[in-house]
């Protein structure tokens, strides 16, 4: 039996969704502006898009991109993060420089580093990384301080070295906010992913947004926004269901789940 | 929760303190000062020695703020004294290790582990293979009267269930000291009535030893085969009081027992005494 609440919760995104498309259709219809098309219009527009190949090529190239640079933010942020939350010395060597980096726009990073790395792969990979460090590095650091002591001494009673705390005690133990931080940075990594796309102009879904910008084609420009959002949206929802699952054992945080899940 | 079998009262009861006893923990000269600023120093523990036979439970009883966890955490190897030693059959502790099995108040379980996990987790660490730690996990899960709990987290469980597990976790890897500190000082009156007497009729099976830290006198009375009475400003012990008790003991004969109330009184008026005196402010 799914009780009448959670059927709510399971539809009120969808109604969201439906309510933000007719009033974006109302409001087209009552402007009859050129450059802003109705939810209709835009909507026919989508199945084109992802029925051409040269374009599912580009989106799927920034998808790959996006990937790369998540999973190499992650894999290099969780290890940086739990040590600083461990150990004051590694703490106060990348407090200093993180706090610098941390309140820069990493798209304002974007020319000097086309500069260096020119407008391909390497450089919109490298600030989708820095864009998802951030937050991960933060949350895993904060996740990794508050483990409590007397769970390590436990550990430690055990027989377990410094090394196996921090992997079979500090990382579990910090999950839950580690994961809480790599929510943040997938969508981080979208928007990166579309931002050095629209500075490096040379592929993927940001590019094929902005030349149908300049190109007038407004339906066009509509639909990609449409598409990257659900590409946003799905991606966010499916994450959700991954870290619901992996900290089912941790007290619940919220009492409503901010996702589509 | 059923009672658990405890040893006949047929068999002569001695009191561990008693037997030609040989010393588990050496406590020498050991001070700790605490810096709690920049130019204050604050001692916790001064010039404690202390030595704890094997098999004998002993209670460290004092008030808040006494020292009496830090003393333990010495012993556990958890923090290292400032100045004197701690010795563990004649060795220098200067780590935590596997001989001694820490009882913390806050539990400290693994959450992410199911209770069979955390039970599990230190015989496993000791290379135990996983069938035979499941085994012996399900028989001490079961001793502390958890049974049928074995998939919850600890999430799921009440305080006094946590500290079940918590009990049965540090027992499944055989240490030879049990280190307690404030085990049930986080749980309601009737829990802890229950824990208690649980603990002894586990206690009374094998006799390890135990190093037991309370502010309650009663407990300290009740379960102790001897407590040491501390103050502090600066943690000092202030007396040792052997507890001649007959065992195994049993709350309720115990409470109307004369010479259980008189120990609680004794010791209740001793540090009244010491109120007095300035000594516990």
């Amino acid at each position: 039996m799914i009780s009448p609440t959670a059927i709510g919760r399971r539809i009120a995104p969808l109604l969201a969704c439906i309510g933000l498309l007719a009033a974006w259709q109302v409001a087209a219809l009552a402007l009859k502006n050129d450059s802003f098309p109705t939810a209709l219009e835009a909507m026919r527009a989508v199945p084109a898009i992802l029925g051409d190949k040269e374009a599912l090529i580009n989106i799927l190239a920034s998808l790959r991109r996006m990937a790369i640079g998540f999973a190499a933010a992650v894999a290099v942020s969780i290890p940086l993060g739990l040590l600083m939350g461990r150990s004051r010395a590694v703490a106060a060597f990348f407090n200093p420089l993180l706090m610098v980096i941390y309140p820069v726009p990493k798209a304002a990073l974007m020319p000097i580093i086309m500069l260096w790395l020119g407008v391909g792969d390497i450089a919109k990979t490298l600030v989708i990384f820095l864009g998802v460090s951030l937050p991960v590095i933060y949350h895993s650091f904060e996740g990794a301080k508050a483990v409590e002591e007397k769970m390590l001494w436990s550990g430690a009673a055990m027989g377990l070295s410094a090394a196996q705390r921090l992997i079979r005690i500090v990382l579990p133990a910090a999950l839950p906010e580690i994961l809480t931080g790599c929510r943040t940075g997938l969508v981080l990594a979208l928007i990166t992913m579309i931002t050095s796309e629209m500075i490096a102009r040379q592929s993927g879904a940001g590019n094929i947004l902005f030349n149908a910008l300049d190109m007038g084609q407004y339906d066009t420009v509509f639909a990609m926004i449409i598409i990257v959002g659900a590409m946003g949206i799905g991606l966010d929802a499916a994450f959700e269901r991954v870290r619901a699952r992996l900290v089912r054992w941790s007290e619940p945080q919220f009492d409503m789940p901010l996702s589509f899940s | 929760m059923k009672v658990l079998p405890s040893r006949s009262n047929g068999m002569v009861a001695q009191v561990p303190t008693r037997q030609p006893a040989t010393a588990m923990i050496e406590i020498d000269r050991v001070s700790q000062v605490f810096q709690t600023s920049a130019r204050k120093d604050h001692l916790a523990l001064s010039d404690i020695s202390l030595t704890i036979e094997e098999g004998a439970f002993v209670s460290i009883l004092g008030p808040s703020g006494c020292g009496k966890s830090t003393l333990l955490y010495i012993v556990g190897g958890f923090v290292s004294p400032t100045s004197g030693s701690a010795k563990m059959k004649g060795k220098t502790i200067t780590a935590p290790g596997p001989d001694r099995g820490p009882v913390f108040q806050e539990f400290a379980l693994f959450p992410w582990k199911t209770v069979l996990g955390n039970v599990m987790y230190g015989p496993r660490q000791q290379g135990v293979r996983d069938a035979e730690a499941a085994a012996q996990s399900r028989a001490l899960i079961e001793m502390v009267g958890l049974k049928g709990y074995e998939n919850f987290f600890p999430k799921e469980l009440s305080g006094g269930m946590k500290q079940r597990v918590a009990l049965a976790r540090t027992l499944a890897y055989h240490p030879e000291v049990l280190l307690m500190d404030e085990p049930f000082g986080a749980l309601d009156a009737h829990t802890r009535t229950r824990l208690q007497n649980d603990l002894l009729n586990i206690w009374e099976r094998d006799r390890k030893t135990v190093l037991f830290v309370t502010h309650s006198v009663d407990e300290a009375v009740f379960l102790s085969d001897r407590i040491v009475m501390m103050s502090r400003s600066p943690g000092r012990i202030r007396q040792v009081v052997d507890i001649d008790l007959p065992r195994p003991r049993r709350r309720t004969e115990l409470l109307l027992d004369p010479r259980y109330q008189k120990y609680v009184v004794d010791i209740e008026r001793m540090f009244d005494d010491g109120d007095e005196a300035g000594l516990n402010p």
